[in-house]
């Protein structure tokens, strides 16, 4: 029997739903999409709940119908400055007198790392596991081997309690269920920065239209999340007031002749601002434009870089930097992020098989929700490796990484 | 146009006359507050005083104006209070009589402060409260610190909520916002003297419009009533025109006036004061689709302060000043309206958080579906979209884009939700 999976993005401008059919022969394709204009939201998060329930229950009522089935669960990503994370331990003395590692001992391990409450109002999103260690060693799978003690640690993301209840609130509407909550920069890399890059350092900035998630990989592992509450719309913010024009008129200039960084080109070209010779319409120098966005731009990679500190080393960072997510496509920011940050940044690229119309910028986290839901994050020898692995291939053939 | 002249410029010798015995006074408090004081003429309005207050001896003495308060030297020995709100606020309490003095009899105060210094910070809420105890319309332009000045502007916003909470307008002049006005070129030297004369022009159309007789008067009692709400954000901005389309041109000059595009202002007025001043060619039709507009641009109720003068002097010039500020109190509208002000009224009921919506985009877009139009009190309004109005400058989506939301998004002091050129300092031509 086929599985189905849900995904769901609620974004700060636009709602995503992906609904993903994963076959018998364990071949996934993605049956229904939907994208629903969010205005309930800010800087990722819910300021009307009612204006964004709506857009995402419209969305999943749409995949819904295109794909011909319903959904029961979803994976849902999460953002939001609120979102903090950190570096939770656990460790266990192996029990068995031949000194075995068993599955219990890594359970308890793991309980123990997640045995940390987070403070009143705050609760846990998501835990993301790290190498286990084997008396010190990181290990891929201990069970069954020799030792002493085995150590257990996630990169655990907690968040505002309320923030979070009203994304599960607006599924559970739905009656959803939310099979796991991910934060939306991780989903982002799962799809962009394949095991590889990974492996040899990547750091992925996702810039979306209300804030910009980061995730940082080290040797195949989270060391750093974060979410900075700047995005898109601050570009937009800052255009329509430095223009003096309405938002939706920043909108479009930002859209249609945004660049990251002014060049000769942009001195003395003028541009209409509604560009229909309505009376009222008025003319703007192009290098404005150019200007506002770019002294925008600089400060969020300083903040970026701020925020790193001394993780952001070129020499960690094999495979440099990616950026994605709809402000991404800002002509030339990969360049000045690249000034600013000091190591080479790319646009991140998505793995072939994708339709044109998905593979874009804006959609690396809900793609990579789905991504995330095939992959296995439970502690080895919880579950059969070689159905795992099966699923792994097909996937992995499919998304082409 | 040199400070030293604005009054002048407004000034038709036949016309003042203060009939009305009403007094009004200039307090520049503190450093800032001072050298605005002296960078001001008030030779043009004989009930129009000015005093300065500060503890700083040395900036009391060299002051130019002729009535000053030093405040007791016993706690700084007769100098500044090194940005000491607590200090500025405690200095004035103790020479509360002595401020009291000086309001004796005064029914229009207008407060100078820079609110980055401890005595402009401290003691200007102070004597808001004293002056509104005196039955005073208070005014008040308060310089802001540079918001890299991270501490200092901190305090000077909670300097500013506590000055909000007394005064019955108050303007804030950020400084970051110096560098955007002006022309391209221009000098620090010349930015601040711009930021005064735009405390000349607030201060000066107030007077032209209380002190002197023109076309169309406004009451004093009447500008009180009005502006007798507490007040929460206000706008304050300025046009010119010149030639034959002098009263349009002054307006787009008004919509793209620097002062009007700044976070923190009010985009949204439930109080608003239009002043217009202009040659003998001002035209009765002109006035009124000009101040609709303006009504309209700024949704106002029905709390508006109207006033024009003709000024022979002024050949084909023409100025508009507003001043505005949205209520701290819910105003409670009165069921039957005048046909002429209904969709100014429904404006004005309708909640006003409605500037993230996109369905809208003006004339040039597809129209807003009935249902949205009208959740936002705003189907009339589309249909009467004619060549006269300003789409860009359109109503709903007056308020700075993050104003909504409750909590600032501070990052090392800044506020990113401020726009980066502003707090950086970068100026942008436009």
């Amino acid at each position: 029997m086929s599985k189905i999976i849900g995904a769901v993005e609620i974004g700060t401008s636009v709602a995503k739903v992906l609904i993903g059919e994963v076959s018998e022969d364990k071949s996934l394709n993605i049956v229904g999409k939907s994208l629903r204009k969010n205005e309930g939201m800010r800087k990722g998060e819910i300021v009307d709940f009612r204006k964004t329930a709506s857009s995402v229950h419209s969305a999943l009522e749409e995949a819904e119908k295109m794909s011909g089935t319903t959904v029961d669960s979803i994976y849902l990503a999460q953002t939001g400055s609120h979102l903090k994370g950190s570096l939770l331990r656990g460790s266990a003395n192996v029990a068995s007198p031949d000194g075995r590692v068993s599955l219990d001992d890594l359970k308890s391990a793991a309980a123990e790392a997640k045995r940390k409450q987070s403070a009143p109002g705050r609760s846990y999103v998501h835990h993301v596991r790290m190498p286990i260690r084997l008396d010190g060693r990181p290990v891929e799978d201990p069970v069954g081997m020799i030792g002493r003690n085995v150590e257990v640690s996630y990169w655990s993301i907690e968040g505002d309690e309320s923030a979070i209840r009203m994304n599960l609130d607006i599924a559970h509407q739905y009656s959803l269920d939310v099979e796991d909550l991910i934060l939306s920069s991780i989903a982002s890399a799962t799809l962009v920065a394949g095991p590889d890059l990974r492996r040899a350092g990547v750091l992925v900035i996702d810039i979306g239209a209300g804030v910009t998630d980061i995730v940082l990989y080290q040797a195949g592992n989270i060391v750093f999340t974060t979410v900075i509450p700047v995005g898109g719309d601050h570009l937009t913010g800052d255009l329509s007031m430095g223009l003096r024009v309405l938002e939706p008129y920043a909108e479009e200039l930002k859209l249609e002749y945004g660049k990251a960084q002014p060049d000769s080109s942009d001195s003395d070209h003028e541009l209409w601002i509604i560009g229909n010779k309505t009376i009222g319409d008025r003319k703007i120098p192009r290098k404005a434009i150019a200007d506002i966005i770019h002294v925008r731009t600089v400060e969020l990679f300083e903040i970026i870089s701020k925020e790193l500190g001394p993780l952001l080393q070129a020499g960690e960072l094999g495979a440099g930097v990616l950026l994605t997510g709809g402000t991404s496509r800002l002509p030339g920011i990969e360049q000045l992020a690249s000034k600013v940050l000091g190591v080479p940044v790319s646009k991140a690229t998505f793995p072939a098989g994708l339709g044109n119309q998905l593979a874009q910028a804006e959609n690396s986290t809900v793609l990579g929700l789905l991504h995330y839901g095939l992959e296995d994050h439970r502690l080895p020898g919880e579950h059969n490796p070689k159905e795992s692995s099966g699923i792994f291939k097909k996937i992995g053939g499919f998304l082409g990484i | 146009m040199s400070q030293d002249t604005f009054f002048d410029d407004n000034t038709n010798p036949s016309s003042l006359e203060n009939a009305y015995g009403i007094r009004a006074k200039v307090i520049g408090v503190g450093g800032a507050g001072i050298s605005l004081v002296d960078g001001m003429r008030f030779d043009n309005f004989d009930s129009v005083d000015n005093v300065i207050i500060d503890v700083d001896m040395k900036a009391v003495s060299e002051s130019l104006s002729s009535q000053k308060i030093s405040f007791s030297k016993r706690h700084t020995r007769g100098m500044g209070t090194g940005g000491d709100v607590a200090l500025g606020k405690r200095l004035a309490e103790e020479e509360k009589d002595k401020i009291r003095n000086q309001l004796e009899g005064v029914d229009l105060v207008f407060l100078l402060a820079g609110l980055g210094g401890g005595i402009g910070g401290g003691a200007a809420p102070v004597i808001a409260r004293l002056a509104r105890e005196h039955g005073a319309l208070v005014f008040a332009f308060t310089p802001m610190p540079f918001s890299w000045e991270k501490s200092r502007h901190i305090q000077a916003e909670e300097c500013l909520n506590e000055l909000r909470v007394h005064a019955n307008a108050v303007v804030p002049l950020p400084n970051d916002s110096l560098l955007q006005m002006g022309g391209e070129d221009a000098s620090a030297l010349e930015c601040f003297a711009e930021a005064g004369r735009n405390v000349s022009r607030g201060i000066s159309a107030i007077c032209n419009l209380v002190f002197k007789k023109g076309m169309i008067d406004v009451d004093f009692s009447y500008l009180r009533k009005v502006f007798s709400a507490r007040a929460g954000r206000t706008l304050f901005g300025y046009g010119k025109g010149e030639g034959q389309d002098a009263l349009r041109e002054s307006l787009r000059d008004l919509m793209v006036c620097p002062m009007l595009h700044m976070p923190d202002v009010s985009k949204a007025a439930d109080v608003l004061m239009i002043f217009i001043q202009g040659g003998t060619s001002l035209s009765m039709s002109g006035l009124q689709s000009v101040s609709k507009e303006i009504r309209d641009a700024f949704k106002a109720g029905e709390e508006v302060v109207f006033g024009a003068h003709v000024d022979e002097n002024m050949g084909d010039q023409v100025k508009i000043t507003v001043l505005g500020a949205t209520s701290l109190e819910p105003l409670i509208k009165p069921a039957d309206v005048a046909p002429v002000s209904q969709q100014v009224l429904e404006l004005s009921s309708q909640p006003k958080q409605s500037h993230k919506s996109k369905l809208d985009l003006g004339p040039a877009k597809e129209p807003a579906s009935p249902a949205k139009a009208k959740r936002f009190g705003r189907s009339k309004r589309e249909e009467n979209h004619d060549q006269n109005t300003f789409p860009f400058m359109e109503a709903h989506n007056q308020r700075g884009i993050f104003d909504d939301l409750p909590k600032r998004n501070l990052y090392e002091g800044e506020d990113l939700d401020v726009p980066s050129y502003l707090r950086r300092g970068v100026k942008i031509a436009i």
